[in-house]
Parts: structure tokens; sequence; C-alpha cells
């Protein structure tokens, strides 16, 4: 295919976002099917482009010298933008159920496609410097999401998301220029860009910018000690803690850290040097860090949030093990993590829609008024301890056998603290559907008769990520063997 | 291809589904005659699937290397067996049992899928098939302890979890590094682990084998992480405590042999510290198990500490890395399965007729309940150790297997550690048949006359207390299998 159209999925959706705040609808339902529409269509398009990719890059704009705005397919690349692709139009659904008890929906959808666009323009870019436009921009078309509802609260914690992005931004922005002035060329090259006849004799400094950077993009991957900041967020209306804080945004993060490692400073460079070492450390301390929060939040969504923390380390946990299988335990984590949490925030999501309760404690007995979200949110807790057969346990196990495998004994223990984070993991998630199902023998349901199941709108997303959570646990060669290929350079 | 292996699996699984989703029956012997052809059908598939097969069956894969595969060999089909005795007897007890409870619906689905797992855990051909039935059988078994609801069972329900969890979290790190040093993950006669790499990597096996072992432990009640079990059991119905302590314990046995003799191989391990702690950890958990059991009142949670202490005696004689000691572990599994499900059936049936609970409310309880007793005593015969019964067998390979293995100081502290505990054993057992035969001179018991439970309850525990004896006189029918294989594994 054309690579213009690699700028056109990146467009259309900013257009069709702002077109929707701008044409004066008759009716909601006019609105709500053309951006579903729109949505639909540009994922379609795009999974086009995954299967056909075109082999050259589109360059956009070019600034000054090598610094170019350009876009091109590659492995990694794919990987996200399929993700994206497939979960947008999904949580778009969801999100017109939802967004029926919340004001300014206009300016709400203008901003939730806008950064679908965003976010295929960092899973795109075929450079650092276009990266990291998309990643600023990112930034910037979700802080009026953040703010949606307009409380004080939300003021605040889109303050504190403004302020950690940004400033996390600048410290990306000096890798950025590292690289540019001593890499071969801005481009994503899988082995690293490096220069070995430039770099001297100043490794130690590089490390140095490799960690400044790495603590950068991780701001939006929530690493310790700059995660504070997601759990706040999750003020924002349910479709943008499900998609954008789950898996868009913070992924960005995760994606970005995958560029800069793998594809920029090169994992051979990195391996078995004290950054290695420090960042493992650090990732490990907020695998575990994140669990411990989540243990004592009673607020749901927010409980949610710091399990999120967590899970995203394991993604960078297989990032900084810096072998090929360890970038294969990263993507497959990133992929199925985001079916995990979208799901269980889906589910809790629905939980406020329909009953406006808020706290752990408050949903006691739910389980059997609400019996299909309740069953989903169970299955993805399941997915999300690793019980085998679900997809959590593909991801951990490619984790696992990645860290074994780099005979890096920091990583071991590595290993340690994902099964930590595991049996966290089922004692918060747990104690909640076991509340649910089992409030207890004096239970009165007649004070709960009038809940029910949501409508098919937001039952619809939940189901198709159950069949994804149960197909990828139970036949994910074909995936790990695509990532695989991917990690080798061989697509 | 074997697909004999995958029906007894799969269908109880299915049937328990589809019971838990359906509607209420209006009817509850229609319940009843449902949930008891499928026990009794997939009984005999089981069985099939223990004598028929010889194959064994990949089911699908996971990952290129990772298959669902199973086959039976002479564990799996001993574990399988004792399963489904047990399942269908204590099943049809709570036929029974389960009329003064609610949500028997609930209860009787669930049952259904524990038994088609525990079935999937005997067949599980390696050790990520074994696995996997391990982490379905403590979830699905969790809705069994919190069945009634109340806030004590919920918490213990969730204690259950969260231990069950953490031990088999220290196993999965385990299993990382066997899949990824092993040969092959089917279970093998004396390891897949090449010599080298374990010489080479000695260290890093022996930490991963004590964390395998603790690990594992946990679901046997090994001390240091045994203190879900007194908690857990005795809050589920009886029949569904008897269960979990009779057999789905040995689940956690299944999986020690698995790992220690099966994949790791003793050759490795014997000599070194891991043995030692181990047969310190069984040692300590065989006494402090009889001890608390000795000193508490309530007869449901007494016997709950005494599997505490038996399962040990299991442990420890698979510790020990003899031949004879192992086939007499095995033996005294198969042993206390039927006495602790016998044990706890009565405990059950006595709750049941009388709503005593407390080892003191007992006495005289033997004029009413004469057949129980009966039972009772002679299942306690047997946990004691006194001939005929069978638990005598058992110990006797334990302790001449112990102190054939010339380990310094264990060889004979053992077997004095097992008598000890022993004396404990009828110590907390024996006076409830005493005061409940011989309640005193003026002792009014009348209270319990004519409470004897009816045939649906009575005939489980005859059967039960025959096969204690059955075993006890000819253990020959047993011990040449268990030989066999525990010469194949050593």
């Amino acid at each position: 295919m054309n690579a213009f159209i690699l700028f056109f999925v990146v467009l259309i959706p900013c257009i069709g976002g702002v077109l929707t705040a701008v044409i004066p609808w008759k009716k909601r339902t006019h609105m709500l099917v053309f951006l579903e529409g729109l949505v639909i269509a540009n994922s379609v398009l795009v999974w086009l482009l995954l299967f056909h990719p075109p082999q050259e890059m589109f360059t956009m704009i070019n600034l000054t010298g090598n610094l170019t705005l350009a876009f091109k397919l590659d492995g990694l690349g794919s990987i996200f933008a399929g993700l994206v692709s497939f979960l947008w139009p999904l949580a778009t659904l969801y999100a017109f159920e939802y967004m029926t008890k919340e004001e300014h929906e206009k300016v709400f959808f203008m901003f939730y496609t806008v950064t679908y666009g965003v976010t295929l323009g960092i899973a795109l870019a075929d450079n650092i410097v276009t990266m990291y436009c998309f990643y600023e921009l990112l930034t910037l078309v979700t802080v009026p999401l953040v703010m949606h509802t307009l409380t004080r609260e939300a003021i605040l914690a889109s303050r504190k998301y403004l302020y950690y992005s940004i400033g996390g931004a600048a410290f990306a922005f000096i890798g950025m220029i590292f690289i540019l002035i001593y890499g071969e060329s801005p481009d994503f090259i899988l082995g690293g860009v490096l220069d070995a006849a430039k770099l001297g004799e100043g490794t130690n400094v590089f490390l140095l910018i490799y960690v400044l950077a790495f603590f950068g993009f991780g701001v939006k991957a929530a690493v310790c000690p700059f995660n504070s900041w997601l759990p706040q967020a999750g003020v924002a209306p349910t479709p943008v803690t499900a998609l954008l804080h789950a898996v868009a945004v913070v992924k960005s993060g995760a994606f970005a850290i995958m560029r800069l490692t793998y594809y920029c400073f090169g994992a051979d460079f990195l391996r078995g040097t004290w950054a290695q070492y420090l960042v493992m450390a650090v990732v490990m301390f907020t695998i575990v860090y994140g669990c411990s929060m989540a243990l004592k939040e009673t607020h749901l969504k927010r409980r949610l949030a710091f399990s999120t923390i967590s899970n995203l380390s394991y993604i960078l946990f297989g990032v900084v093990i810096m072998t090929p299988l360890g970038l294969v335990g990263a993507l497959s984590h990133m992929v199925f993590h985001a079916f995990m949490k979208i799901c269980s925030f889906f589910c809790a999501g629905a939980v406020m829609h329909q009953t406006e309760r808020h706290y752990i404690h408050q949903l006691d007995g739910l389980g059997r008024k609400m019996p299909r979200v309740f069953a989903v949110f169970t299955l993805s807790a399941l997915a999300l301890m690793g019980v085998p057969g679900l997809c959590g346990f593909i991801s951990k196990w490619n984790l696992a056998a990645a860290a074994i495998d780099s005979g890096n004994v920091l990583a071991y223990f590595g290993i340690g603290t994902l099964l930590i984070s595991a049996l966290l993991t089922a004692i918060y998630m747990l104690t909640i559907v076991v509340r649910a199902y089992f409030p207890g023998a004096d239970f009165d349901y007649s004070k709960i008769a009038d809940i029910r199941d949501p409508n098919w709108q937001m039952l619809l997303p939940l189901f198709v990520f159950v069949i994804g959570i149960v197909g990828f646990g139970l036949c994910s060669a074909p995936v790990t063997e695509l990532f695989l290929s991917i990690a080798q350079g061989g697509f | 291809m074997d697909y004999i292996l995958l029906l007894p699996v799969v269908f109880p699984i299915l049937a328990g589904i589809i019971l838990l989703l359906k509607k209420e029956y209006q009817k509850r012997t229609t319940l009843l005659v449902s949930v008891g052809i499928v026990l009794l059908l997939t009984g005999g598939l089981a069985f099939g699937g223990i004598f028929l097969a010889e194959e064994g069956i990949t089911a699908f894969y996971l990952t290129r290397t990772l298959p669902i595969f199973f086959k039976v060999d002479t564990l799996g089909g001993f574990f399988a067996g004792i399963v489904t005795v047990v399942w269908i007897l204590a099943g049809f007890f709570s036929f029974e049992y389960m009329k003064h409870e609610k949500n028997e619906k609930r209860y009787y689905g669930f049952y259904l899928i524990i038994f088609g797992i525990l079935i999937g855990l005997g067949f599980a051909g390696n050790l990520i098939t074994m696995y996997l039935f391990y982490e379905f059988m403590t979830l699905a078994s969790m809705p069994l302890v919190l069945h009634s609801q109340t806030r004590e069972a919920v918490m213990a329900g969730l204690k259950y979890l969260f231990f069950s969890f953490a031990g088999a979290y220290m196993a999965l790190f385990g299993i990382y590094f066997i899949c990824h040093y092993g040969a092959t993950l089917e279970f093998a006669g004396k390891g897949v682990i090449p010599a080298s790499v374990l010489s080479e990597h000695s260290t890093l096996f022996l930490v991963v084998t004590m964390l395998m072992l603790i690990g594992f432990g946990v679901k046997a009640g090994m001390f240091p992480l045994h203190a879900w079990l007194p908690t857990a059991h005795p809050v589920a119905p009886g029949p569904a405590s008897a269960a979990l302590s009779g057999v789905i314990v040995k689940a956690g046995v299944l999986a020690v042999i698995r790992v220690v003799y099966q994949m790791i191989g003793v050759e490795f391990l014997r000599g070194t510290w891991v043995q030692t702690v181990w047969m310190t950890l069984a040692l300590i958990t065989v006494f402090m198990g009889s001890l608390l059991a000795f000193r508490e009142p309530v007869l449901k949670k007494r016997l709950a500490y005494s599997t505490v202490s038996q399962l040990s005696y299991i442990l420890f004689g698979l510790a020990v890395m003899e031949p004879e000691a192992m086939s007499g572990a095995l033996l005294h599994a198969a042993a206390h399965a039927f006495i602790k499900v016998a044990l706890f059936l009565c405990a059950a049936a006595i709750i049941y007729q009388t709503g005593c609970k407390r080892v003191e409310e007992l006495r005289g309880i033997g004029r009413g309940m004469p057949v129980t007793l009966w039972c009772y005593t002679i299942v306690s015969l047997g946990l004691i150790g006194i001939p005929p019964a069978s638990g005598f067998v058992s110990k006797w390979h334990l302790a001449v297997g112990a102190l054939h293995s010339g380990i310094p100081v264990f060889s004979w502290l053992g077997p004095v550690v097992l008598l000890v505990s022993a004396l404990l054993t009828a110590g907390y057992l024996l006076p409830i048949t005493m005061q409940g035969f011989f309640p005193g001179e003026h002792y009014d018991a009348s209270r319990f006359e004519h409470k004897e439970p009816s045939v649906l309850m009575l005939v489980p525990l005859l059967i039960l207390a025959a096969m204690t004896i059955l075993i006890g006189i000819m253990p020959g029918i047993l011990t040449g299998a268990l030989d066999a294989f525990a010469g194949w594994v050593m």
C-alpha cells in the first residue's frame, strides 16, 4: 500500500474528532454513528496496513537537516498500532453508554478521538524526533480528558499529570539530542544506531543519558518514583482510565522505552552495564510497590490503577532484560495486559455506571445482581494473577523464560518479584471477587434488588476481551512467534 | 491416542459448570439423582482410564513448548483411584448431610468440578499440566470452604486461597527453571535435568528445590506454612472437609513426588542441606500437629491438626529418599485418605444428628450412635497404627526405611518422633471412643437415644472402615505396584 496512508490514518481521527465538536448535531445518535463509523473505518485501514505494509517511509515535513517528521511501519510499531486500533472502536462503543451520565460529551469525544490519531502517530513514527513530537502531543490532548469533570480533584490531577509528563519529556529530550548527535541515523534500527567511532571514551556519559531518558519516558509508564499521577488521574471518566491509563498513554511510555533501548541505544551496548542493573532494580521495586499500594487502596478504580503501575513494570522488566527474548516477554505482556486491564476497568466502570458505587466495600453481593459483569471481572482477575489457561500466564512465562535465559542473577530475583506480585495480585483482586459473590450469610439482597447488568453497548466489548483473554491463553503460539520474529529483526 | 483419559476429566467439570449455570431445581431428588449419576459415571470412566490407557494423549499446546499432556503412571493412577473412591463415598454421604445447608446446587457444582480437576491432576503427564490443574484445584475448592458464608468461613476461605497461592507461586518459580534446563517436561524415572547442568548450577537448583518443597508443602500442611489447614478444613460442610482433608492435601504430596523424584532426581539431593531441612521440617510438623491436636477441644479442628501431623509422616517418608520408606509413605497416603475421610464423616454425622461439636459433649454418644462410633474406633486404630488396621503396615515401612537409610541422627530420630506422635494420636482419638461407650455410671446419655444416621450416611462409613481393615491385612494389593514405582524413581 501507499506509504501516504500511514499519515492518513493518523490524520483521520484528528480531523474527525474536531468535526465532532464543530458540527451542530441534531440528535445524539447521529454523532455516535458518525464517531463509531469513523473509528472503525480508521481501524480497518490500520489493519489493512498491517497486512500489506508499505516498504518505504512517508516524510511529512523536513524541519532541518536530519530532523524530519516521518512515518514508517515496522514490526514493533505494527504491534502497538494493531493493539490500539483493535481496542479503540470497542472503547468508543463503551463510552457511548457510559457518557450518558456525564456532561460536555462533545468535547470529550473530540479529544478522545484525536488521542487515537496521536497514539497511532507514536506507533508509526519512523524516527525519534517524530515519536517525541507525538509523545508531547499526547500529553496535551489527554489533559482535557483527565480534567473532564472539572471538579477540584480533577483539575489537581490533570495539573499533576501535565507537570509530570512535561518534566519527563524534558529528560527524554536530552536522550533524543544525544541520539541525534552521536547516532548514525535518527531512524529506529533494531540493534541501535550509536556510532562507535563517535562514542570514544564517554561510555559512562551515554549510560547516564540512557538512564535519564529511561526515566523521562518512564514517567508515562509510571515507573517509580514518577507514578503518583496515574492513580490520581483515575478521576477521569472510565473510558479514559480504561483505554488511556491502562493502554494507550501508559503503553506509549513503555513503547518509547522499547524504541529507546532496542532501536536507539541498542541492547548489546547496554547489556551488563550499571545502567541495566540500575533500571532493572527500579523496575523490580515498582512491580512490588504498585501491588502493595493496590492492596491498601479501597477505591476500586484507584486499586486497578495501582495494579497498572505494577503491570507496566512487568513490561519494562522484559525490556530491561535486553535480549530478544526479553522483548518478546515485554511485547506479550504489553498486548495481553491491555486486554486484561481494560477488561477489569470496564467492569469497574459498569459497576459505577449502574450503581454509583466507587469503593470496594460497597460491592457486597453484586455478583448475583450483575452476573455477566462479575463473571468477566473474575476472569480478568484470574488472568492478571496468571492462572494457567489465561493469557496472563503466558506473558509471565515469556518474561520468566527470558530472565532465566539471560543468565543475569538480578533477573532471577526479578522472577521472584513477579511471583510476589502475582500473589499480591491474587489478594487484591480476589478479595473483590469473594466480596461480590459471598457477601455473608445474613446479607440482605433486597437492598440491591434493582441493580442489573448494563446494556449491550457495555457488555459487547467485555465479551470481546474475554475471547481475547481466553484465546491468547490457550493458543498463544502464533502471537509469540510473531513477537519473536520481530525481536530478532525478521519483520 | 487414549481419549479415555480426557473423559473423566472433562465430563464432571462440564457437568459441574452446567449445574452451576442452571436454574434451581424444583425437586431436590432430581438434583441428587443427576449428581449421583455423574459421580458414578465419572468413577467408571476414571477406572477405565487408569487400567486401559497406555500411550497418553496431548490435548493441546499452550505454547509451542508447553503441551497439555495426559498420561497415567503408577503414581497418577494410584492418586486418581483414591480420589475416585473417596469422592463417590463422600458425595453420597453429602446427599443426606447437605439437607440442612443452603445453596446445595452451588455445593454440588463445585464438588463435581473439583472431582474432574483432581482426576486431571492424577492423569497429568507433564509438569505444566500438573501445575494447571493444581491451581484450578485451589480455585475450585475455595467455594466449598466458605460455603456457609459466615464471616469466619469467608475469612478461612481467603486464608486458604492466599496460602495456597503463595505456595503455588513458590513452586512456579522452580517450574520456570526446570522448564528451561530440563530435557523434557514429562515425568521421568530419575529426573530430567542433565547431570552436567545440575553440577554447574548446584546452588541454584538446591534453592529452587527447597522453594518448591515449601511451596507444594503448603497444600500438604507442612510447617512453616501449615496455618491455613486447621482454619480452613473445619469450617467447610462435613463431607467437604472430609474431601479436603483426606484427598486435596494429598495433591501436595503428589506434586512433591513429581518434582523431587521425577524432575530433579534424588541422586542430586541425597545428603544435601535440602534433605536435612526437609526432614527437620517434616518431623517438626509431625510432632507439632499431634500436640496441637491433643489439646484441641473442637472435634473437627482436632482432626484437621491430625491431618497436619499425618501428612508429614508421608513427607518424612519421602524425605528419607529410600525405596522402602517411599512405598511406606505412599501406602500411608492411601491409608490416611480413607481413614481421615471416615473420621471427618463420623464427625459430620455426629454434628448432623446431635449438633455436638466439642469433644467433651460427646460423652455417652456410643449409646445412641453405636455403628458410627464403631466405625470411628476402627479407623482410629488404623491411624494410630495398631494391627490389623492399615496404619500399622505403612508406619512399619516408614520406620524401617528410615532406619536403613543410614542418615546420621535422623535415621533413629525419625522413628522415635513417629512413635511419640503415634502415642499422642492415641491420646487425642481414643478418649472419644472410651467416653462414648463408657460415659460413667451415673451419666445420663438419653439425649443421644436413636440418633443413628440414615443408611446414606452409614454405608459410606462402613465401606471406608472395611477398606481400612482390608489395606491393613492385605497390603500386598498395593505394595507390589508401589515398590515397583519406588524402584523406578530411585
